[in-house]
């Protein structure tokens, strides 16, 4: 019943862009997510933390976040999403607009 | 998240609560009060399995207009029908109380502070009213923020704003009801009952909710303009209800008493000759009062632009 807490960690083969400020993207509306993405030392790993209702597809959320950060090279960030039921797509282009955010 | 300079010509309507939030205050101006990075999110929801977010669905916060400190608080429809549960509610209240405290202050330490050099709260109702999940909390955060705006009466105006999706009903359609003055687009909708649960109960030959004519002619703010229950009406812009605020904030706080709905007994008075009259007309639609207003033609005025519906409407007088 209580909520789906997936934590782990990605890493990129060379990883370039940072995030020098926190970050915050998005509204957990339905089938919506918001993304916090905050500069953390992880030796050029990213730090995830998903927290969903959703059960059973764990391993989607890591090749969905792995993919963004492999796309982005993504290192030393503490990414965290709280969602409700949104889609692979969804949460791909809520990063991806968390990032240009974080880049504005 | 969009630009200050670009926030103000947006839809208000289409504006997320954040962007209502840093757009009615100056540019540059917003700090916000328990933010996302603050992480506070609702117990109840996680125990419940419920999706949670950073800022439970409520942007809380001070920025200025002018001279004005402007305190806000921005509800979030999007997050669970802009519901109120524990943690959102008590960031309204302690942006109340924060906002007296302040009042307070400047009254002991600046006693010849001018009118627009003291605080407003606006907030922006986006919401059903108690979050169901947490029904005892929420309900306490109303009572909560009622009793706050007791205290503020009379040294910090409450100036509501509505013109968001969800409109503000339920619990806090009272709580908006209790402000001091209540602005509107007239995409803002504003009752207790929503029209879906009205249909609910009483069935669709009582309100047909998916009837969006009928819904806005009773519920939408050119309607609660007439009735008088809201005091003005602006366009759908994030800069058209910054700029009403703006003006709002320059009054000395004595002014917003006549702005009042409830608050009085001659407000009671004035409120039962409103009932009395229902009795009287029995109107079966929102035209009758319309015409009963002195409206002649209510569809032609429910359908003129907004400025020549505010030169020509009659305005129901109790």
């Amino acid at each position: 019943m209580a909520l789906n807490t997936l934590e782990f960690e990605c890493k990129c083969a060379a990883p370039a862009a940072a995030v020098t400020a926190p970050v915050h993207f998005g509204v957990v509306g339905s089938g919506d997510l918001e993304v916090l993405m905050t500069p953390a030392k992880a030796g050029g790993a990213v730090k995830v933390k998903v927290v969903t209702p959703v059960t059973g597809f764990d391993a989607l959320w890591q090749r969905v976040l792995a993919a963004f950060v492999e796309s982005a090279k993504l290192g030393d960030v503490a990414i965290e999403i709280n969602d409700n039921n949104a889609t692979p797509a969804v949460v791909t282009l809520r990063l991806r607009q968390a990032l240009a955010e974080a880049a504005a | 998240m969009s630009k200050w300079s670009t926030l103000q010509d947006r839809s208000f309507l289409e504006s997320n609560a954040r962007e209502r939030a840093i757009g009615i205050v100056d540019e540059g101006t917003f700090t916000e009060f328990a933010g996302p990075l603050d992480r506070r999110t609702s117990p109840h929801l996680e125990t419940l399995g419920e999706a949670v977010e950073f800022d439970d669905g409520i942007v809380t916060g001070v920025g200025k207009i002018g001279k004005t400190p402007v305190f806000v608080i921005s509800q979030e429809g999007r997050f669970i029908g802009g519901s109120v549960g524990e943690v959102g509610g008590a960031k309204m209240v302690a942006t109340l109380k924060t906002a007296i405290a302040l009042a307070d202050r400047i009254a002991k330490e600046f006693p010849k502070a001018a009118d627009d050099e003291k605080p407003v709260v606006a907030i922006s109702f986006e919401t059903g009213g108690v979050r169901l999940h947490e029904a005892n909390a929420g309900l306490l955060a109303h009572a909560e923020v009622m009793d706050q705006f007791q205290r503020a009466r009379g040294k910090v105006p409450v100036i509501t704003l509505i013109g968001s999706k969800v409109g503000c009903f339920g619990g806090m359609g009272f709580v908006a009801a209790a402000t001091d003055a209540i602005v509107m687009s007239e995409f803002g909708r504003l009752g207790l009952t929503g029209p879906e649960v009205i249909e609910q109960e009483m069935g669709k030959d009582e309100f047909d909710s998916a009837d969006r004519a009928l819904v806005y002619r009773t519920t939408g703010g050119r309607h609660k303009y007439v009735m008088g229950d809201c005091n003005f009406i602006v366009a759908d812009t994030v800069g058209a209800f910054r700029a009403q605020v703006a003006e709002l904030a320059k009054l000395p706080v004595s002014a917003f008493e006549a702005m009042r709905r409830i608050g009085s007994a001659a407000l009671v008075e004035k409120q039962l000759k409103g009932v009395a009259l229902a009795a009287e007309m029995q109107p079966k639609d929102a035209r009758d009062v319309w015409k009963h207003a002195g409206n002649a033609d209510p569809v032609a005025l429910a359908n003129v632009p907004l400025d020549a519906f505010k030169a020509t409407v009659k305005r129901l007088a109790l």
